[in-house]
């Protein structure tokens, strides 16, 4: 669709989005009755505090059961300010409450950076429940001597604070979209559906939750600072943990992450009620319905707004069929100076196998898992500008020796060097900044992002469009507004290769990246391979069993047997040995 | 005649799209079929569906003229499939004993493993988690010698297995198999698994690449190599 | 001080009681539960039900109570093994939140808002300790949670049903190759621990706060008493379960520090996880 294509739409359309929205609740301001115009507020409030979860729900997989304490402190100290007579207004005393709900989010998040989301539950479950006693005992400033919170200079009708509270929602929206869309929203993505993923990118996994946790903490302080300034004299009631089970129930359920949704549960939050109220049933049996639609969203594993997402997907993705691998084969003509893949048994040289200090130098890497030795005094170097090969049977420790180099195991004898530097101590995502990469051999790309979110977010440094779109051209991959989730597990690793080499690192550790290629696709990317020294720079270490695709990429190859380096060297030395080839088939002298 | 095990063209997806297709074979009881070939070629993701681990998305699994191809995986392992999977599935926190007493009878059928493993002897106590490889892969063929079964899937026995630990339990599976039981081997030591079965396959690329007779595969390395390489033979 | 202690012995017990639950289904069918107070504090108003307003005698009302814990409970577990059963940890308890917000909210609709007439069914002195007394609630419920982590002990170690359960845990998939039938399995654990909490919950409801949400509330500090056991060690989580009463008994008679009594769980949660996860460990799963 052209106009989808189009530079300015592509950055404008959420401003327009926006500019729309503001009319609309002009226009909503002004024309419904009173009664309505009050509930509205109580939904914009609501979508702001549900917006929050998304993020911290949603989007970085964690599970927080407080968000109505983080609002209440927004309120508190909204309504603090006020009562001193702070100065600024309530704008100011608005975003001083927000502040001070984020720190208390880094606060109650700092022991999440350890926690997996149940255990995160348990903390902020605990928070809300004491936090709540507390705020029945020392109540709202004001609230004793009947010093309600003060509206902003012209706002202070009921409709006109519904405009403001409409254009607080705008801006929080925008700056969620926004945050959503760059690093940090794929951070959180990115954390949620792996931490190894993550940090192997390069990216600390601590600072993605605990900016997600702050950030979700400051919306709900956004929704507390609104509440206090519509009902002027809060009440800790409204901010019980029981509220604050439905919120995060109804978040999951609606899909909070998307913001329509949110705003879409906002609107639910208010509408379940009344439409009771109407109807005469009690208004508990609100919380009763959200609890089975809330049961029902985390059996089936999918919440509302994806289901509508989906529908829709489903339907461009068959009109657009661009994002098969089919074109492959097409791009690869495109592409100059690569030639079409052929089946070679031909050692391939590279010009600069041999030359140049290594890289990569391993001295004595040994592993040990309890009784099991899965590494015994691996010593390999890598040459700058070559290309590595890793074999050996299923069990060799070939895997083990990418996780130790990358930093993934802990306590392990021997050293790693990076272009001399030894890497003893650094984690895995230091190692990542150093230039130090690897793929996985388990599928720990992010399904919920886009190619280019991925790539870029893989990448860590500014790229023009150009350049992401022609290094995922080379390697055949589908065009990069195309979602991760669309593509079959084989083309994600494949996008896997080609973000990281868009990194430009200094050397690439590849764990058998042509899993799941169909034959054709394994020579495919083989060719790729060859070309990542001379064109990119990049030294690469690969983990494979196609012989033949080591025959023809890899002039240098290392053999591991039973977590032991059998051979070493030049690929046709190596190759020679009979004991390799024994070992590689699953035989052995003993036999 | 008893029934024997009949994959019927079947076809195994994961995500998006088939990890082996298209493989019929037959294992009659006592009867040893070999399936070799290179990693990622679909092996696994084969015996997972026949036991029930993961489904299948076409063709049929038939025990003689009984569809089993929708059962759970506790009524198929009711029907005596055995399944004995990949990297040596003990329970850490059970002592051997504890672990044979999950598919033996009763104590005496436990102890009986101890004919065939009398290793096990002095570790009867101890929590298989500490265990030595061998020692934990012996558990868990004594556990499947107790299960008393008809039909016995063992993927890749020999992971991790020193060759002296792997040639000491490769009998095992030949006393199996005269004592009437069907196995299906996943095997990546080619010739020893050769060695015991009447039939073979090669697997490569999600593809038979070479299915028939083991000794005539055996016999010439040229056609297990070309398989390997995924080319038909 | 030691009165003070000795005086949140009883909750010490109570929430050892539902610790050793929390572990059980942590370790056995890797949920935490969030809803195990709730089906507890609903069985218990439904208990109250049947002897105020149906005429039953206590100790009918009582069972019959306990038996409704022990059913809501068996139901979520059903649903979790059905559909979630292939689904991490955190998917399987974020799905228990569901039934917390439904159960204290259904408890409002069937028996009102303000606290319910619970008549007491352990009440008095049992002895005295250096002048200080203890309450038979109080052996009551220590002596519970003592009774019930020796005998789930017991259970997984020594017998059958036991070394199945444990299987199940640590390899669902190989122990249903094996023939095990992980469902039963699975919400007999769940029934079990409903009416283990059923049981403690109308025992003590009568003595403290006993709205619904107090009482569904009681999973916070019981989730700190299975933090102290890693959620896999039972003595553990007795243990930090009677000292996290004892030491709200001693906040509680310290006036200046009172308010922060409040966030004596919480501070305990926190601080225990800080410590068990020191060191950077990977998430297991990815």
């Amino acid at each position: 669709m052209p106009l989808a294509d189009n530079r300015w739409v592509r950055r404008g359309w959420p401003l327009a989005v926006a500019v729309v929205a503001l009319a609309v609740g002009y226009a909503l301001s002004v024309g419904l009755n009173g009664y309505f115009v009050f509930l509205a507020v109580s939904a914009v409030t609501a979508a702001i505090a549900i917006l929050g979860l998304g993020i911290v729900t949603g989007s970085a997989g964690m599970i927080a059961l407080c968000q109505l304490t983080f609002a209440a402190i927004g309120a508190w100290v909204t309504a603090g300010l006020n009562y001193v007579h702070a100065p600024g207004g309530f704008v100011v005393w608005l975003i001083a409450g927000t502040t001070a709900a984020g720190a208390a989010g880094v606060l109650v998040g700092l022991p999440a950076l350890r926690l997996r989301g149940v255990n995160l539950a348990v903390v902020t479950l605990g928070f809300a429940a004491a936090a709540d006693v507390t705020l029945v005992q020392i109540q709202f400033p004001g609230s004793a001597d009947g010093v309600g919170v003060d509206r902003p200079t012209g706002f202070e009708t009921d409709r006109s604070y519904f405009f403001f509270s409409v254009i607080v929602l705008i801006v929080c929206a925008l700056a969620v979209f926004f945050l959503q869309r760059g690093r940090i929203g794929s951070s959180w993505k990115s954390v949620a559906f792996s931490e190894r993923g993550t940090a192997a990118a390069g990216q600390s996994v601590q600072s993605a939750k605990l900016t997600a946790f702050a950030v979700s903490a400051a919306l709900g302080g956004v929704s507390g600072g609104l509440l206090a300034g519509q009902v002027g004299l809060p009440l800790a009631s409204s901010f019980s943990p029981l509220q604050s089970l439905a919120l995060y129930v109804l978040a999951v359920m609606s899909g909070a992450h998307l913001i329509d949704m949110a705003v879409f549960g906002g609107i639910l939050w208010i509408l379940v009620p009344e439409l009771l109220k109407r109807w005469g049933i009690p208004q508990d049996w609100g919380f009763v319905i959200f609890g089975v639609l809330g049961v029902q969203a985390l059996t089936s594993g999918t919440n509302l707004g994806q289901g509508i997402r989906n529908m829709i997907w489903k339907r461009q993705y068959r009109r657009r069929a661009a994002g098969r691998r089919v074109d492959a084969a097409a791009a690869v003509d495109g592409i100059d100076g690569v030639a079409d893949p052929v089946t070679t048994t031909t050692v391939a040289t590279s010009k600069g196998a041999t030359a140049g200090p290594a890289v990569l130098t391993v001295e004595g890497l040994t592993v040990q898992f309890g009784a099991l030795k899965a590494l015994d005094d691996v010593s390999v170097e890598v040459p700058a500008g070559s290309i590595m090969g890793l074999i050996g049977p299923n069990g060799a420790g070939k895997s083990t020796f990418v996780d130790a180099i990358s930093g993934f195991v802990r306590g392990h004898g021997g050293r790693v060097l990076l272009d001399g530097h030894d890497l003893a101590g650094l984690s895995p995502t230091r190692r990542a900044r150093l230039g130090l990469r690897r793929t996985f051999q388990q599928d720990r790309v992010p399904p919920a992002l886009t190619i280019d979110a991925y790539a870029r977010f893989v990448a860590r440094r500014r790229l023009d469009a150009e350049d992401v779109e022609s290094t995922l051209a080379f390697f055949g991959c589908p065009p990069a507004h195309a979602r991760l989730s669309s593509v079959d597990v084989g083309t994600r690793r494949l996008v896997e290769v080609a973000a990281n080499v868009l990194a430009r690192p200094r050397v690439l550790l590849l764990d058998e990246p042509a899993a799941g290629l169909s034959h054709e696709e394994h020579l495919a990317l083989a060719t790729r391979i060859r070309e990542l020294p001379e064109r990119f720079g990049i030294s690469v270490v690969i983990i494979e069993h196609d012989l033949d695709l080591v025959r023809s990429v890899c002039p240098r190859l290392t053999v591991l047997d039973f977590g032991r380096v059998l051979a070493s060297g030049p690929q046709e030395e190596v190759l020679d040995d009979p004991a390799v080839m024994k070992a590689y088939m699953g035989e052995t002298e003993m036999l | 005649m008893d029934d024997a095990l009949i994959l019927d063209d079947v076809t195994v997806s994961r995500g998006a799209g088939p990890v082996i297709s298209h493989v019929s074979l037959q294992v009659a009881p006592g009867e040893v079929v070999a399936l070799v070939g290179p990693n990622g070629a679909g092996k696994t993701s084969l015996i997972e569906s026949v036991s029930g681990v993961v489904g299948h998305s076409g063709g049929d699994i038939r025990i003689g003229e009984t569809s089993i191809g929708k059962l759970s995986r506790v009524a198929r392992s009711r029907r005596g499939i055995v399944h004995i999977e990949q990297g040596r599935a003990v329970f850490p926190s059970l002592t051997v004993r504890e672990n044979l007493s999950l598919t033996a009878r009763t104590d005496a059928e436990a102890k009986a493993a101890l004919d065939h493993f009398p290793e096990l002897e002095k570790r009867w106590d101890a929590p298989t988690g500490l265990l030595s490889g061998g020692e934990q892969q012996m558990v868990v063929l004594a556990r499947a010698f107790a299960a008393r079964p008809r039909f016995l899937l063992i993927d890749e026995m020999s992971l991790g297995l020193a060759p002296v630990v792997f040639t000491r339990l490769l009998p095992i599976v030949s006393t199996l198999a005269e004592s009437g039981v069907g196995v299906l081997l996943v095997e990546q030591f080619t010739n020893l698994a050769l060695g015991l079965a009447r039939e073979a396959l090669v697997v490569a690329g999600g593809r038979v690449t070479y299915q028939g007779d083991a000794q005539t595969l055996r016999d010439d390395p040229a056609i297990l190599h070309e398989a390997y390489l995924g080319r038909a033979a | 001080m030691i009165q003070g202690a000795l005086a949140g012995l009883a909750a010490g017990g109570l929430y050892a009681v539902l610790g050793v639950c929390l572990t059980l289904m942590s370790r056995l069918v890797r949920v935490v539960n969030f809803s195990q107070a709730a089906t507890g504090m609903f069985g218990a108003f439904c208990a109250v039900w049947l002897v105020t307003k149906a005429g039953l005698p206590i100790w009918a009302g009582s069972i019959i109570g306990v038996l409704i814990g022990g059913l809501l409970a068996a139901v979520i577990g059903w649903i979790a093994a059905t559909w979630l059963s292939e689904a991490d940890t955190t998917t399987r308890s974020a799905m228990t939140v569901g039934p917390l917000l439904l159960l204290i909210s259904l408890s409002f609709i069937l028996f009102g808002n303000k606290p319910q007439p619970f008549a007491p069914i352990i009440a008095g002195p049992a002895f005295t300790v250096g002048g200080v007394v203890i309450s038979q609630l109080t052996l009551a419920t220590v002596g519970l949670a003592i009774v019930v982590a020796v005998a789930v002990h017991f259970l997984l170690a020594r017998t059958k049903v036991g070394t199945r359960l444990r299987a199940l845990s640590e390899r669902p998939t190989t122990a249903e190759l094996l023939g095990i039938r992980s469902r039963p399995l699975q919400v007999a654990v769940w029934f079990v621990t409903g009416i283990i909490s059923a049981l403690v919950i109308i025992i003590v409801a009568p003595s403290q706060s006993n709205d619904a949400t107090s009482l569904s509330m009681l999973i916070v500090p019981a989730a700190a008493s299975a933090l102290l056991g890693g959620f896999r060690r039972l003595d553990l989580t007795v243990i930090g379960g009677i000292v996290l009463g004892m030491l709200s008994g001693v906040v509680a008679q310290i006036g200046q520090i009172s308010a922060v009594r409040n966030f004596l769980p919480f501070l305990f949660i926190v601080v225990l996880l800080l410590w068990s996860q020191r060191k950077e460990v990977w998430d297991a799963a990815r």
